[in-house]
């Protein structure tokens, strides 16, 4: 057997009390696809950083070409020939795609000069060689996504890897994208290259990797062959023993799954529930005043989830902020309750304040509320509610004072998510709120919103408003999986997915905008 | 126009430590110990020359405190700047009082001499103003085209400004983003210096405390109305100069106006060019932020 | 009810008090190293500041006055995220306000004329501040430069009314009359200068504390300070209104310790009326973790410092400029401190970041100089991971 292109073994790498990697292992070789598995926090991206030099272990070995190397910065990866694809994409925008191509390349006199001819000519050799066309000359904030993401893996290409490392590319590509992506790969690995390829979404990488290694809580857990392990034994390797078809939803995706975990939709009885919030061709401008959303209607009723899919970067932060009541509309008509919650997808930078404990970050929902008088804060009140949410929604947490930062990302959700739910009485609104959770947090989740609307007790609790609420998210599973109505966002427009389509490929054709 | 020099000199700096990222208003502090720096050396060596070089070091000691914090440790850079300044000032009057005594007398300082560039200094107007000036300005002169070529012509310099606009781009592809912001911090802290050792040196011929009367703060503003561009930089604090200059030039027309408005008037000019200019102006967009950031959970 | 102060706010104050440590220490390193005593500079200084009851209520807590003052100007600001470094022209803006309405309030009793004056200080330095502040909330020019920009703005005005419009009858020096005896603040401790603008210090002191803790208000503009960006969306919080609050109120407080100045020691306003204590009380108030209470506790040390520094200079030869050096000391030990605090820390955001009240922990002042961003706030960037 010809040695590994590369061998990482017994890698350790802690982060303060965090330990991210807990003695994984990895081999790469030559001109073969690898698909790297694991759930969020599992330590996949960790491990490639190692490999790329962004990161040092604490402990282990990493071997390439049969031989150790020390890694201390991404320049010495690139003499070892590795190239990585970033999954937050490494790029300037306010420089030229040129600029960035050319960005620590030192090619030409030790940096008294600039490589631009250079670039430019192994560009045009790249192009033709991949496909990947790019605009050199423009600069990358005016770029697509899907732009950036050829600008970056140009970047790792120039630089010639015998290893390229290829992290989460899919989260930001419609389905058609992502296979052409695939092809690529596969091109690369057929030319010798190896390929390490690091995801959560099991079927793309089970249709494009050879072999597969599964990560979980920082140690590796099963590697082999595709055709030696099955998706059932992958789920259970990446989720453990035990957990039961929660985490197969999530991770088996694939399978259309219609209605909510709860089998609402169509077999709720008692007619048409009251609506609560209507839109009706409303438009939003965006940062750079272009609209980002266009002409959308929508009406939400009690007791139901809409559930609004797409890729990012369509139009779905700015439809958040609107139909929770943080941005008005600039066109159209917009008829929203008071009070909606809302779930941002950026917990840290704006559900929660780091440096705030749990009773006062719970105040930031009560603080404009009529409870305690005009002046002063309702801090008993406050407190309580805390208290309330920490046991109900299960916040693990030494008590109410502590800081919300020192709480984990799934702590975090709950936390948000428990304020949230108790603040909407009408509306809420959910954007990616299963991001970056782990599988049990995702299901803890996905459950409270079920159960909110009037999940499996099926009939109506007197007294309790059941609110109605709109689901966004980039997370095709999860809104099949929950959702009683189904939206596609496509620059902007909402666009309804009728009954024939509600399925992983028809929503995906919707996205990349093939009529309904 | 002389006037416009020192600010000139510190405003380059300034701009090539903003391009990198970093903002360092502890720059009044650079001045002020310039300043003394090249009083001390001046009178040290005799000669005015070995008194620039000794401001410039100085200058750029004081930017290696602000470096070692804001850089080193990742302290606020307006926090740090304002520190550094404060004590900048502080230590120079009290070095000056301790060496000096507060007797009152001024101290005399070799001076630089004006330099006449020949054919130059005769066009009308200008040809004085700008070519009859100390060495120290010559040199703001030919920084200027240099920087700017650095900046924008030389890999160092796209390293640099990728530094100052997106740290962690610049750092995965291989940037040392510290390392290229340490060193554009000192820069600015030796020009600043040697702005200093030009107001003691050759402006005003003697050392007074506090005699950097906020230069450094309205460096930050050149630099803004510069648009972080070296040659634009030297263009503003010309101006800055000539603003100043027109309360002489008022006074002699006659107007009768309180000569405070005009030591005011440069300063409103920054504000209302804030006002007016910032948003097309695009500073880096990593201005004043730490880097690295703290450690991002999981 | 008690006042909240929980668990992670003894970390600010624990920084704070080993600054103060750590300051005590390196001042001393440097006496050493300039050929100084330093024993001998810090009995000097200790004589000075509180050696005899005089001592204590003439000098160092008069001088404490201004100190906590612009301290608490500066603390409430900070605190919400606005960064004002320009209490002093906001100080000396109110100061020419108070004068002004000092000299011409002499026909009405003292209990009209005292309250026209500080009223009119207020407003003074609010008005200062008005302009830095619509620059910010309008137009996204970040507030550390144009607050410093206005100080300058600020002397030199005063420089051109002591001169001119409210020059002394006389005409002879750069200061006004004095101000009426019905505008001038009494005497709070018989036999000594300590005023009553102490009192109103606390007063302020605890008002600010208490609305701090207890209302509405107070948290909005903590939960600004500490991420607009959550105070927005989570909160629903108007963060102009906010901001623009405190930046009035911080103005407004600096423009009191002015007119206070003006009421209650000098009667009078010339120039050099501050010697930089709207700097100052940056100090002040970081060392003092930006609480209202604590400004009390650093306002007063750092008076004893000032006060204490004359008498350094003038028994142990030590230069009074090394006050100076000291407040810059002291500043730069809080802020190393807090940032090796934060560092050690394991789990922290990565913007929203701990601290409690600490600067430089949620967005400092340099984040504000970041391109500006026009109202309202754009929705964040597009494609950000988990």
């Amino acid at each position: 057997m010809t040695t590994p292109r590369v061998r990482m073994s017994g890698i350790v790498r802690r982060f303060g009390s965090v330990t991210a990697l807990d003695g994984a292992d990895l081999e790469l070789r030559d001109g073969e696809v690898h698909g790297v598995l694991g759930e969020n926090g599992a330590g996949k991206t960790t491990l490639l950083s190692i490999l790329a030099g962004m990161l040092e272990p604490d402990e282990g070995r990493v071997e390439i070409a049969g031989k150790p190397v020390s890694l201390r910065s991404p320049r010495d990866a690139w003499a070892h020939g590795v190239g990585m694809v970033h999954q937050h994409f490494k790029l300037v925008p306010a420089l030229t795609v040129l600029e960035n191509l050319s960005l620590g390349l030192r090619t030409a006199g030790g940096g008294a000069g600039l490589p631009y001819r250079t670039v430019r000519a192994r560009v045009a050799e790249l192009e033709r060689e991949t496909g990947l066309h790019v605009a050199l000359d423009r600069t990358v904030s005016e770029l697509s996504v899907g732009a950036r993401q050829r600008v970056e893996i140009l970047k790792a290409l120039l630089r010639e890897p015998r290893i390229l490392v290829m992290d989460e590319p899919t989260a930001v590509l419609t389905p058609d994208e992502a296979e052409a992506l695939f092809e690529l790969l596969r091109g690369l690995a057929r030319d010798g290259c190896a390929v390490a390829l690091v995801a959560h979404k099991l079927d793309e990488v089970m249709g494009v990797s050879d072999r597969l290694t599964v990560l979980r809580r920082g140690r590796t857990v099963r590697t082999g062959p595709r055709g030696e392990v099955g998706a059932e034994e992958l789920v259970r390797a990446m989720v453990g023993e035990g957990r039961g078809a929660d985490g197969g939803r999530t991770t088996d995706g694939g399978r259309p799954a219609v209605g909510g975990v709860s089998g609402q939709g169509a077999s709720r009885a008692g007619g048409p529930r009251p609506i609560v919030a209507e839109l009706a061709a409303v438009g939003v401008r965006g940062v750079h005043g272009t609209w980002a959303v266009r002409d959308a209607s929508l009406e939400v009723r009690r007791g139901e989830i809409v559930g609004i899919a797409g890729v990012e970067g369509n139009g779905q932060r700015e439809l958040a902020l609107l139909l929770s009541g943080r941005l008005p509309p600039d066109t159209g008509r917009a008829r929203l309750p008071s009070g909606a919650g809302f779930v941002p997808q950026d917990r840290t930078t704006e559900g929660l304040i780091g440096a705030f404990d749990l009773v006062e970050n719970v105040a930031l929902a009560l603080h404009d509320r009529d409870e305690g008088g005009p002046w002063l804060m309702p801090w008993a009140e406050a407190r309580r509610r805390a208290e309330e949410i920490r046991s109900a929604y299960g916040v693990q947490s030494r008590d109410v004072e502590v800081r919300a930062s020192a709480l984990s990302g799934g702590n975090q959700q709950r936390l948000v998510v428990g304020r949230e739910l108790g603040r909407a009485r009408n509306l809420l609104v959910a954007e990616n709120p299963t991001r970056g959770l782990d599988i049990a947090a995702t299901a803890f989740v996905r459950g409270e919103l079920s159960r909110r609307v009037g999940g499996s007790s099926g009939a109506d609790e007197p007294g309790v408003e059941r609110p109605g609420i709109v689901l966004i998210s980039s997370d095709l599973d999860e809104v099949l999986a929950l959702a009683d109505r189904v939206f596609v966002m496509v620059r902007g427009r909402l666009v309804p997915v009728p009954e024939s389509r509600l399925s992983r490929e028809g929503i995906g054709a919707m996205m990349l905008g093939a009529p309904a | 126009m002389r006037l416009g020099i020192p600010l000139a000199l510190a405003a380059m700096g300034e701009a090539v430590a903003e391009r990198s990222g970093v903002i360092n208003i502890g720059v009044e502090g650079s001045i002020i110990a310039g300043a003394l720096g090249g009083a001390l050396g001046s009178i040290w060596f005799g000669v005015a020359g070995p008194g620039v070089v000794a401001g410039a070091l100085a200058g750029a000691s004081v930017a290696l405190v602000f470096a070692a914090f804001a850089i080193g440790l990742g302290t606020d850079q307006i926090i740090t700047g304002t520190a550094v300044t404060l004590g900048g000032l502080g230590i120079t009057a009290a070095i000056y009082q301790a060496r000096f005594g507060a007797t009152g007398t001024a101290l005399t300082l070799p001076t630089l001499d004006a330099g006449r560039i020949p054919v130059l200094s005769e066009i009308p107007w200008v040809g004085s103003a700008l070519f009859a000036q100390a060495p120290t300005a010559y040199l703001a002169y030919v920084l200027a085209p240099a920087l700017w070529y650095f900046l924008f012509r030389t890999e160092w310099g796209l390293e640099l400004r990728a530094a100052g606009e997106d740290p962690d781009a610049a750092a995965a592809a291989g940037v040392r983003v510290r390392w290229a912001r340490f060193w554009a911090t000192i820069l600015g802290g030796a020009l600043a210096g040697v702005a200093g050792a030009h107001l003691a040196l050759a402006h005003a011929g003697t050392f007074a405390e506090n005699m950097s009367a906020g230069r450094g703060f309205i460096a930050i503003a050149v630099v803004v109305l510069g648009r972080w561009n070296p040659l634009l930089v030297l263009l503003a604090a010309l101006l800055f100069g000539a603003a100043s200059a027109l309360q002489f030039l008022l006074q002699a027309i006659g107007w009768d106006l309180p000569y405070q408005l005009f030591l005011a008037l440069p300063y409103l000019l920054t504000l209302a060019a804030l006002a007016g200019w910032v948003g097309r102006a695009h500073a880096p967009a990593s201005l004043a932020l730490p880097w690295p950031k703290e450690e991002f959970r999981g | 009810m008690v006042a909240r102060l929980p668990r992670r706010s003894r970390g600010p104050l624990a920084i704070g008090a080993l600054a103060v440590v750590t300051t005590v220490v390196l001042a001393g390193v440097v006496l050493v190293l300039g050929g100084y005593d330093p024993g001998r500079a810090a009995g000097a200084m200790w004589r000075g500041a509180a050696g005899s009851p005089s001592a204590f209520f003439s000098v160092t807590l008069v001088r404490a006055v201004p100190l906590v003052l612009t301290g608490l100007a500066v603390a409430i600001a900070f605190r919400s995220g606005i960064w004002n470094i320009g209490a002093e022209g906001q100080l000396y803006a109110g100061a020419i306000a108070g004068a002004w309405v000092g000299l011409n309030v002499g026909g009405l009793p003292a209990v009209l004329a005292v309250p026209a004056v500080l009223g009119a200080s207020a407003v003074g330095g609010a008005l200062w501040a008005l302009l830095p502040a619509v620059m910010r909330i309008r137009l996204g020019v970040g507030e550390v430069i144009t607050t410093i920009l206005m100080n300058f703005v600020g002397l030199h005005l005063a420089s051109y009314v002591v001169r001119g419009p409210l020059q002394e009858a006389r005409g002879v020096f750069p200061q006004t009359d004095s101000i009426a005896e019905a505008a001038r603040l009494g005497v709070m401790v018989p036999g000594t200068r300590l005023h009553w603008g102490f009192a109103l210090a606390v007063l302020l002191a605890a008002g600010a504390a208490f609305v701090h803790g207890r209302t509405r208000m107070g948290f909005r503009m903590h939960a600004v300070g500490a991420s607009p960006g959550a105070a927005r969306v989570a909160g629903r919080i108007d963060t102009g209104r906010v901001w623009t609050g405190a930046f009035l109120s911080s103005g407004a407080i600096a423009g009191v310790a002015g007119g206070v100045e003006v009421a209650g020691v000098t009667f009078a306003l010339y120039e050099g009326l501050s010697p930089g204590w709207g700097y100052t009380a940056i100090a002040v108030a970081l060392l003092a973790g930006l609480s209202p209470v604590g400004v009390l506790a650093t306002g007063t040390l750092f008076g004893a410092l000032e006060g204490g520094a004359s008498a350094m200079q003038r028994e142990a030869g030590v230069p009074s400029a090394w006050v100076g050096v000291v407040q810059a000391l002291a500043i730069l030990s809080v802020i190393a401190l807090d940032r090796l605090r934060r560092r050690d820390e394991g789990g922290l955001l990565s913007r929203a970041s701990g601290g409690g009240a600490t600067p430089g922990a949620p967005p400092g002042p340099a984040a504000s100089m970041a391109p500006p961003r026009s109202p309202p706030e754009p929705p964040a960037r597009g494609a950000t991971g988990g």
